[in-house]
């Protein structure tokens, strides 16, 4: 089978986001880059159905500047063959990145099963596993929990609003985007380091895709951060006042009721 | 003139299957083609160490009793051993005995020989003793003892019984120099039975004796016995100083291939020599925080499974299996109460760190919650999860330079990833920089630059990691060209100070306890303030057992107004780990007791107020162990820094 798996580097989760002084995107200076978590799923599962399928190859695809080959090294040494970096700008929006993704998609010979996060957690739009499928015409399977193979077809289990799940049927070729807790994604061992580390990295610039800034259809202006926390609250009293202080201050503060 | 002939076809049966088992020994030693740690250096010290643990038993020694028991058979055995050869040439040349070296050395040598004799016989009786009526825990039942004292039992009775023939039948002039064999002989006697048939029987038990002498040298090489051969060897190539450095991995070396012991054949020739030196006498078990908590690993049926694997002839086989157990390599604090107890310098750690080096780096295999904490060193290098930007945050308002500020400073505090971001532990780098202020020390930090030594993830087997980790930090501090370093956390402490040196970083490297220590016997610190509690020290092991570090830190606490000190049931050398050692910090412990509610139970069993520690992972375990005893309310768990700190007024 020819697996693919479409990967995003993001910020550390731990990182203390600050703007750029423009406060047209955050400032990635110290910032500590690590795959998306949703991706590792994708990867997981990637490598999981290969181990299955003698004689697949799991390629890893990644958008965005130089340092995103990292993250691609990162999945050669969980266990990828190859990797492709399709080198676009730092400030590609979800569309610009799917034309991209789906162009470098095209150009390969045969292509079976293409897996995403069902988002990344930096801007946590979820919507390039989508509009990479409308691009390429492909069946698309978002927040996949489960899912079963066989020759033509998967068998997927998604969560759907509310925490119901249903069972959706696809046909191969096929996107399908992880969700957390399809599978716990493994450490690399050292040797598949060592040979990551090695491993040629094809890259696609934007002309070879026939892409361009022009695709861009999301224009950022102003950031702002998040209002900081505030700190808890507790409601004294007996069961009665409580409850009575509780919604009041639910009423007038938090404002939800 | 049947004797000469006889003894050399005995003497080519016996020694020759003696010695055909003897080579299959060190041919099956050959197969396990790790790398071994150097060892043949600093010879005169082996030799003085040899000559105190070998003839002079201390290491046996450290058990009083059975040590006592022990000496005198190993001192008979060297002894009689004489008389042995003295035998075995006296039947191939008829008359031949050391009167020759005078006899006053003769009639000593004779009597002290007929006395180590009763001393021998004494002690397998107080052996039997001890296995059979008294049986404790960590011996275990083994068949392999008894065959052995009944050996030795029976030697010696030979020896009487032919000793006391001979004298019966020739009376010879040095009679009076065996007391011993003469009271046997006084009751052989009353059988009047004539002088050949004495003669007759003088013969058949030296001939019993030869043959015991023979067949345990055939016995002996899939014997625990094996030791008397092993245990000196291994004793010369013992690690010499209490500090011992993990084995550095050269990942630039591409010839390398396996990293860690997937298989026995990946273990060293000298860990070969370590099984085949243990006597099974169960000292490392009984002191094992893992065993006593009802854990699956016993280092000591470690080392014999592994042995045994070395037998069967299973080399080609993984060490993981139904005996040695993932559960068993993980369950190690890595505490080395194990070796510091072995009487015959068994390393039980190495071979738990190579195994480990083999699943983690090879295989990918460890528990699974360890993953994130790799996971955070890498990325945030911390083992909690938080930001490498926000490592100095605890300093805010401390005015504290960092070495990037260019500062005057004397030493360097290392604060390490619990001191940075645990909310216990920073309160303890908070009194330790009072202590500093107090004292006048000028000091600096390295704020962000500063990231984790990567202790846990060498002792959990991620070599990788650590050198990562190892090199960044010790590229920081050359390139700061710092001197001296102190930190509260004895896992950095033994980190920087032991196993940066094959990283280039050459430092001198104090625990707060030694540098505490150090400030209140210049008389730089003025405890003044009195605080009426009896305080329990409990030992770290990184610092104590790795270290030798025990004093400082008792010192301390004991120049300290109002306090009274106590001492647990395990201490120092014997002392109990947390349980958060050799990467355990980081795992769950889902089999047995908790190893940190048995140590703390042992700290509250002394009614102390305190609970003082020197570690932030002893101070986290503890803590919870004080919890789960649900004794928050009357003892309190505070680091050696937060009492000195505490007893200074100005």
């Amino acid at each position: 089978m020819n697996i693919y798996v479409c990967i995003k580097q993001v910020p550390d989760t731990e990182t203390k986001i600050k703007l750029s002084p423009d406060s047209t995107g955050i400032d990635t200076t110290g910032i500590k880059w690590i795959v998306s978590p949703y991706d590792e799923f994708a990867i997981e599962e990637a490598l999981r159905l290969k181990e299955k399928n003698a004689g697949s190859l799991v390629t890893v695809i990644a958008a965005g500047p130089a340092r995103v080959v990292e993250a691609l090294r990162t999945a050669l040494a969980m266990g990828a063959d190859n990797a492709i970096h399709v080198e676009i700008a730092e400030t590609a929006d979800n569309f610009f990145t799917a034309k991209s993704l789906a162009a470098a998609l095209k150009k390969e010979a045969k292509v079976d099963i293409v897996y995403f996060g069902k988002e990344a957690i930096d801007d946590g739009a979820g919507q390039t596993a989508q509009l990479t499928a409308a691009l390429m015409d492909l069946p698309c399977v978002t927040v996949a929990l489960n899912v079963e193979y066989s020759a033509d077809k998967i068998k997927a289990k998604r969560e759907v609003e509310g925490g119901a799940f249903e069972m959706i049927e696809a046909t191969l070729p096929v996107v399908i985007a992880a969700q957390k807790g399809m599978n716990e994604p493994r450490y690399a061992s050292l040797p598949n380091i060592m040979k990551a580390k090695k491993k040629e990295v094809k890259a696609y610039k934007e002309s070879d895709l026939g892409v361009s800034s022009a695709d861009q259809k999301i224009k950022l202006k102003n950031f702002q951060l998040p209002p900081p926390k505030q700190p808890g609250k507790k409601v004294e009293g007996d069961a009665a006042t409580a409850a009575k202080a509780l919604v009041q201050l639910l009423h007038t503060e938090a404002k939800v009721i | 003139m049947w004797q000469p002939i006889l003894f050399c076809l005995f003497a080519a049966g016996f020694f020759g299957f003696s010695g055909y088992r003897f080579l299959r020994l060190y041919r099956l030693a050959k197969t396990q083609t790790g790398k071994a740690p150097a060892r043949f250096n600093r010879i005169p010290e082996r030799l003085i160490q040899t000559f105190i643990n070998v003839i002079g038993q201390k290491a046996v020694l450290q058990k009083p009793g059975i040590g006592i028991l022990h000496t005198l058979i190993f001192w008979g055995f060297l002894i009689i051993t004489i008389g042995t050869m003295e035998q075995f040439v006296s039947t191939l040349i008829p008359g031949f005995n050391f009167e020759f070296l005078g006899q006053p050395t003769y009639v000593s040598l004779l009597f002290i020989q007929d006395l180590f004799t009763s001393f021998v016989l004494l002690a397998v009786l107080g052996a039997l003793y001890r296995r059979i009526v008294l049986k404790p825990k960590h011996l275990g039942q083994s068949s392999d003892a008894f065959w052995v004292l009944a050996f030795t039992g029976s030697l010696m009775v030979s020896i009487f019984l032919m000793n006391a023939s001979h004298l019966l039948a020739t009376a010879p002039w040095y009679e009076l120099a065996m007391p011993m064999s003469r009271r046997v002989a006084g009751v052989m006697g009353l059988l009047n039975l004539g002088t050949d048939a004495y003669e007759t029987m003088a013969i058949i038990f030296k001939w019993i004796h030869m043959t015991l002498v023979m067949g345990f040298a055939a016995y002996i090489p899939t014997s625990k016995h094996l030791h008397i051969v092993a245990a000196g060897p291994n004793t010369f190539l013992m690690n010499l100083d209490r500090a011992k450095p993990m084995s550095t991995i050269n990942f630039e070396d591409e010839s390398i291939t396996q990293y860690g012991a997937a298989k026995n054949t990946d273990l060293s020739w000298k860990d070969a020599l370590d099984y085949f030196s243990c006597t099974e006498c169960g000292r490392c078990q009984e002191l094992c925080p893992a065993w006593n908590t009802e854990k699956p690993l016993s280092p000591k049926k470690l080392i014999l499974d592994l042995k045994h694997q070395l037998f069967d002839k299973k080399s080609g086989e993984p060490i993981i299996g139904k005996e040695v157990t993932e559960d068993v390599i993980w369950a190690c604090t890595s505490c080395r109460a194990c070796e510091v107890a072995c009487p015959v310098f068994i390393e039980h750690t190495d071979k738990i760190f190579d195994i480990r080096r083999n699943l983690v780096m090879m295989e990918s295999k460890f528990p699974a919650e360890v993953q994130s904490v790799f996971k955070n060193m890498e990325t945030n290098g911390t083992p909690w999860a938080f930001a490498a930007a926000e490592r100095a945050n605890w300093a805010q308002g401390l005015e504290i330079k960092t070495l990037a500020e260019n500062p005057q400073y004397d030493v360097l505090l290392w604060v390490g990833c619990a001191g940075s971001y645990d909310e216990r532990n920073k309160k303890v780098m908070k009194a330790f920089v009072n202590i500093l202020n107090k004292s006048s020390v000028k000091f600096a930090i390295l704020g962000t630059e500063e990231t984790c030594t990567g202790d846990s993830a060498r002792r959990i087997g991620n070599e990788y990691l650590f050198q990562t980790l190892a090199k960044i930090n010790v590229e920081n501090l050359n390139r700061y060209n710092v001197k001296r370093i102190v930190t509260a956390c004895p896992h950095c402490f033994n980190t920087i100070k032991n196993e940066y040196k094959d990283f280039g970083g050459n430092y001198e490297v104090f625990h707060h306890s030694e540098f505490i220590s150090k400030l209140l016997s210049e008389g730089k610190l003025n405890p003044t303030k009195s605080q009426p509690a009896t305080v329990t020290y409990h030992d770290s092991c990184y610092l104590g057992r790795w270290n030798n570090v025990y004093d400082q830190p008792r010192d301390s606490i004991a120049k300290l107004p109002g306090i009274k000190m106590a001492e647990m049931k395990h201490n120092r050398d014997q002392s109990m780990c947390c349980g958060a050692g050799g990467g355990r910090m980081w795992m769950e412990e889902t089999i047995g007791r908790r190893v940190n509610v048995v140590r703390t139970e042992e700290g509250l069993e002394t009614g102390a107020q305190v609970i003082a520690s020197a570690c932030p992972f002893c101070m986290t375990m503890i803590t919870d162990g004080v919890k789960t005893k649900e004794k928050t309310d009357s003892v309190k768990v505070l680091d050696i820094a937060e009492l000195v700190s505490d007893s200074l007024t100005n």
